[in-house]
């Protein structure tokens, strides 16, 4: 597993906000899909997922986070992602997920978008 | 070595590593120095990289028994990745759905080429990828 690889969560004004870190693959998206699915079962029905400290990230990756958009939508909310790095965004374009998620560029930004 | 004379060069480099979650990274890490040493830039070993990754999910999914092996070759201004995987339980039976066929995308838009190649009754799949600054 990639050490740099971190996940930390808090609530700005009232959203949960998860922050990814490092390396999203195969051996590190499973903690990241454990702590949405956590949020989630919760009740919080919307959750803004800050990516902006991430160098690298794969299917696996968009598969925990489209089962996670999923989920949101289920419960009437949403899954707001937050993107600066061009080669981290070029994953979602590629894969047609540009038109699925809601995309920021800051967290104020995201967390403003589902106050 | 100069650079001329290394993109110049054949090399053939061959891993085999357990399938294991955190060993793909071996993968990657394998295709980023080949790529490197061959003068690829950037853009194309991040690339290379994610395409190499997307290469093994496409054959090994979420399994975590048996082996992959990889082959890299560099010639001219090209670099081939080739995967076989080795089961050591059941025998395989390609996953399927969502996950696939975000990787097959993925693939698709980071190299130049790409298939599947069994091996007998191992499931293999190759890539091909060109650098970007080299001439047609």
């Amino acid at each position: 597993m990639d050490q740099s690889f971190k996940i930390e969560d808090v609530e700005i004004d009232g959203v949960p906000v998860v922050s990814a870190s490092g390396e999203i693959d195969v051996a590190t998206a499973p903690p990241l899909r454990d702590r949405l699915q956590a949020l989630t079962s919760s009740g919080k029905s919307t959750v803004v997922v800050d990516l902006l400290g991430v160098t690298f990230l794969d299917s696996t990756a968009l598969g925990v986070l489209v089962g996670a958009l999923k989920r949101c939508r289920e419960a009437g909310g949403d899954l707001p992602l937050v993107i600066a790095e061009p080669r981290i965004l070029k994953v979602f374009e590629i894969t047609g997920l540009t038109g699925v998620f809601p995309i920021f560029e800051s967290v104020r930004e995201a967390v403003g978008s589902v106050k | 070595m100069s650079m001329v004379e290394r993109k110049a060069t054949t090399v053939s480099v061959d891993l085999s590593i357990p399938v294991q979650a955190d060993l793909v990274v071996l993968a990657r890490l394998a295709a980023a120095t080949v790529a490197s040493r061959a003068g690829f830039g950037v853009e194309d070993i991040e690339d290379l990289r994610l395409a190499v990754e997307e290469l093994c999910l496409s054959l090994v999914g979420t399994r975590d028994d048996g082996r992959l092996h990889l082959n890299y070759e560099c010639e001219g201004d090209a670099i081939t990745v080739t995967c076989w995987y080795e089961a050591d339980e059941a025998p395989f039976t390609a996953s399927g759905g969502e996950a696939d066929d975000l990787s097959l995308r993925i693939l698709g838009a980071l190299v130049d080429d790409h298939g599947r190649n069994p091996a007998g009754d191992r499931p293999g799949a190759w890539l091909r990828k060109r650098r970007s600054d080299a001439t047609a």
